[in-house]
């Protein structure tokens, strides 16, 4: 009787690390890095999304730059001196301008440095943003909508014609 | 330990490091506090042309920045001189403008001399120590008591430096630089009756006969020659030109020739005359060239009578035939092209030597002539004898007759020891040095108002005989200033300015940057036309002024009346039973006379001939080292009748047996973190030497002899990377 109890526990456990085991494989369980908690809550929802802000208007630099640049400390505070200024999140961004502290944002989107990725080529193709980003503007906290892995670069290439020789990306 | 505590060490350590695996792999974004000036896109880089003022050669550079920050400096493709080539010494220069030891605001000196100890003051507080030594200078009507040591100056700063000394009433300015050419300077006086320097036309001669004239490395205009040398090999169809070099020790240069004469030390001069007997004895001279420099060939042949081919081959080392071969190619092949360089002038015979050389030229007819010698169209004027003019300043200086000095470089490391200046500088009250790093001579100093870098500085570049066509390149800064520093030229206006009187008006300008704006608008003259400021801006994006060959009528001829040269036995300091070995010291490729030392990049680039990094040798040819029982990498004693030092040898069969090599540029005892305290300076061998007791520059006449200390020489080389204690310092 107490031995029956004791195999049907253990195989009861054993079941349920393996289901643990097996779902921790199988989801992607980086969370943190696909959607990491950034130092301020800041939303695109509300930012792109409800108030309509193109991405280009913070985001200035993508379409003539391999890099598509966040906007200064300065420029956050210039809207929000008159917008929303007691809100929390508002405090802390003032919090650090008053400290002369840059934002310690979190990368979201990285690719390794043998990787040559310049926005402006894809931006004035026509690309549209969401494309690799996905719909930032439902989203409060951005969360990292494709793999950045060779094989979805080249399919992308491939179906709009793009150069797919080494050198193009890889120099 | 318990074994509790052991598991639960062994636990916690367990659990620490699979926690830190969670910790987010993401990197940060940082954004700008404000948003930079117009003009800066993140991500994009931006291009400035300016120049380099590493070496006197010159080459116009091209500064990649980004996002405000100097990432990269390449050769400027528009600069006639370089042709957007550069070296690796000019590539390094960014390194000085991040230099982690840089001096970052003035200092004045807390400590004894030398100990390094400086408490750091405000601008103002140094003009103003510096303005009140000068002003109590000119209230004791004893103004000739300051000095100023600097390198040559080309252009305004030297324009403006000598203006600042003669308001001031001092006429104590010394240029000196340890490679300074003046030796070609004077020989050219000697010879052409002018002191201009040579343009070499190599990528057009056929047949290049180089007396030491290691060009490919730093001699006159290195990256210039090397692109010629490289045209006069593969630019032609139809001719590769021949190369023949005369030297004891095979440099980059004799290692890219075809032939390499090891010749005696101190007897190329010799040779050279040898060659010319022979070329006039078998009537192979151009006898147009003879008759329009006014010489005679039967006049010339009997008075180089001496030099038979005997006697030359047997001064110099050389098999005879292999001498009558290269006069009879030589003088055959046209055109021929005779170099002298910085091994054959700094010997006892040196000036007379080069001047044997140069006589070469005129037998073969290359004077103002494709493939030949021209005039070169920098500035004509430069120091011809700055030796005589360090040695008088020495003397005052041990007489106390100077109360203050401005130096401007590093002098106490480049200029050999044995001229008595260290000791005599250490006797002057008073000492200000404008170096951006604490260097040797900084470390001596009274007060130190640092320099910008080069890449934070406006100026005017000229170069250094290496064209035909008049040039001035332009530095501009491509960056914001880094530190509290200010330039050099900006500084002696500021302390004309306090100095006030007449030092005042000597110069009506707020700042340098006006005062180069009106030399340049001088320089363009009317032909500029319209709005200067726009004629400005594209000099600046050009890189420079540079204008087209105008063909002018300067041009070299032997002068009536010169004296035929007669380079006699070379004399050499020390006995030859107690110092059996001849000591060449060479700049280094990496440092030259020393000031790349700073640069980690240059520290850390392979000697080409050798391989070693971070380090200095002594080159030792294999027989030497067999009968000394010395073998690669031992720590050895070099010692000379001036004092001794102690370095790893190399075994390297590119050199005479009798001769041994030290490259110029470690050694020094500042210059920041990566120079000091590295390798040795071979200048503390080298000995003091005369001609009826008038001292010259003849760093190569001294005899040194060679001991083995121990098998640790450290020395770290590209086949032997793990053979030193330093090797963490090898990764940067």
């Amino acid at each position: 009787m107490k031995l029956s109890w004791l195999i049907g526990a253990l195989a009861v456990v054993a079941v349920a690390l393996f289901v643990v085991l097996a779902w921790m494989y199988i989801l992607p369980m980086d969370l943190r890095d696909r959607s990491p908690v950034q130092p301020i809550a800041f939303s695109h929802k509300v930012h792109a999304g409800t108030n309509g802000i193109q991405c280009l208007f913070c985001h200035s630099s993508a379409s003539k730059s391999p890099v598509a640049s966040i906007p200064a400390v300065a420029e956050c505070r210039a809207c929000h001196l008159f917008i929303a200024p007691d809100a929390p999140e508002i405090k802390k961004l003032m919090g650090y301008w008053d400290r002369k502290e840059p934002i310690p944002w979190v990368r979201v989107y990285s690719l390794p440095d043998f990787v040559y990725f310049p926005h402006m080529m894809h931006v004035r193709a026509g690309l549209g943003c969401a494309r690799c980003h996905g719909v930032v503007a439902t989203m409060d906290r951005i969360t990292r909508s494709v793999k950045l892995k060779m094989g979805w670069c080249l399919d992308c290439h491939r179906k709009h014609k793009a150069s797919i020789d080494c050198w193009t990306c890889h120099i | 330990m318990k074994r509790r505590t052991f598991l639960q060490l062994g636990t916690m350590t367990a659990a620490a490091s699979w926690l830190s695996g969670c910790r987010s792999a993401n990197e940060k974004l940082i954004p700008y506090l404000t948003p930079p000036d117009e003009g800066v896109t993140p991500g994009m880089a931006v291009y400035y042309a300016s120049s380099c003022r590493f070496c006197p050669a010159g080459c116009g550079i091209l500064v990649r920045v980004s996002e405000g920050r100097a990432k990269k400096i390449e050769g400027n493709p528009a600069h006639p001189l370089n042709r957007g080539k550069l070296c690796a010494r000019g590539q390094a220069v960014v390194q000085e403008l991040y230099h982690p030891d840089r001096v970052t605001q003035p200092l004045k000196r807390s400590g004894p001399r030398g100990s390094g100890q400086f408490t750091r003051i405000s601008w103002e507080e140094g003009l103003a120590l510096l303005t009140e030594q000068l002003g109590k200078l000119q209230r004791e009507r004893a103004t000739d008591r300051l000095a100023l040591v600097t390198p040559p100056l080309r252009g305004t700063l030297a324009e403006l430096a000598a203006g600042f000394m003669r308001s001031f009433g001092s006429p104590r300015h010394l240029s000196y630089e340890l490679l300074g050419p003046d030796w070609l300077r004077t020989a050219a006086r000697r010879s052409f009756g002018q002191p201009s320097l040579p343009y070499y036309d190599i990528a057009e001669t056929r047949y290049l006969l180089s007396f030491g004239a290691d060009f490919v490395e730093y001699h006159l205009s290195p990256v210039q020659y090397g692109f010629a040398f490289g045209r006069m090999r593969q630019g032609r169809d139809t001719v590769r030109g021949h190369f023949t070099y005369v030297g004891g020790r095979m440099s980059l240069t004799a290692a890219s020739a075809d032939r390499w004469m090891a010749a005696r030390p101190g007897s190329e001069g010799m040779l050279a005359l040898g060659i010319a007997r022979l070329i006039l004895a078998e009537s192979l001279f151009d006898a147009g060239s003879l008759t329009a420099n006014g010489l005679r060939a039967d006049d010339l042949l009997r008075r180089l009578e001496a030099y038979d081919l005997d006697r030359v081959a047997h001064l110099s080392g050389l098999r005879q035939d292999v001498i009558a071969e290269v006069a009879r190619e030589f003088a055959t092949t046209r055109p021929a092209l005779a170099m002298a360089g910085e091994p054959v002038a700094f010997q006892t015979n040196g000036p007379d030597a080069v001047r044997a050389v140069q006589l070469l030229n005129v037998l073969v007819g290359n004077l103002n002539r494709p493939g030949g010698i021209y005039p070169d169209a920098g500035e004509t004027t430069g120091p011809e004898d700055s030796f005589a003019e360090l040695l008088s300043l020495v003397d005052r200086m041990l007489g106390d007759r100077i109360s203050v000095v401005m130096v401007h470089g590093d002098p106490v490391h480049a200029v050999p020891p044995a001229t008595g200046f260290q000791e005599a500088l250490a006797r002057v009250p008073f000492i200000a040095s404008f170096s951006s790093l604490l260097d040797d001579t900084a470390l001596q100093a009274d007060l130190v108002l640092p320099d910008h870098a080069a890449l934070e500085s406006w100026g005017d570049v000229i170069p250094l005989a290496g064209t035909r066509e008049p040039v001035i390149g332009l530095m501009q800064p491509v960056v914001t200033p880094l530190y509290d520093t200010r330039q050099f030229p900006e500084v002696l206006m500021a302390t004309a300015r306090g100095l006030g009187g007449t030092m005042a008006a000597a110069f009506p300008y707020q700042s340098y940057l006006e005062m180069l704006k009106s030399s340049i608008k001088k320089r363009v003259g009317p032909a500029g036309g319209g709005d200067f400021e726009v004629v400005w801006v594209d000099l600046l994006r050009q890189g420079g002024l540079f204008k087209a060959n105008n063909g002018q009528g300067k041009s070299l001829r032997w002068a009536a009346g010169a004296t035929l040269p007669d380079p006699g036995e070379p004399r050499f300091a020390g006995d030859e039973k107690q110092f059996p070995l001849h000591l060449q010291v060479y700049p280094s490729t990496a440092f030259l006379d020393g000031r790349g030392a700073p640069l980690p990049w240059l520290q850390q680039l392979p000697d080409p001939m050798t391989t070693v990094v971070w380090d200095s040798w002594v080159e030792l040819n294999p027989e030497t080292a067999v009968w000394l029982g010395i073998s690669f990498g031992d720590l050895v004693e070099v010692t000379s009748p001036q004092g001794s030092l102690r370095l790893p040898a190399v075994i390297y069969p590119g050199i005479r047996p009798d001769t041994v090599a030290i490259p110029l540029g470690q050694g020094h005892h500042g210059g920041g973190r990566y120079a000091k305290g590295r390798g040795a300076n071979p200048l503390a061998l080298v000995a003091l030497m005369g001609i009826n007791r008038e001292p010259q520059p003849a760093w190569n006449a001294t005899m040194v002899r060679v001991t083995r200390i121990s098998e640790k020489g450290e020395l770290v080389t590209a086949g032997n990377p793990q053979g030193s204690y330093r090797s963490e310092l090898i990764e940067i």
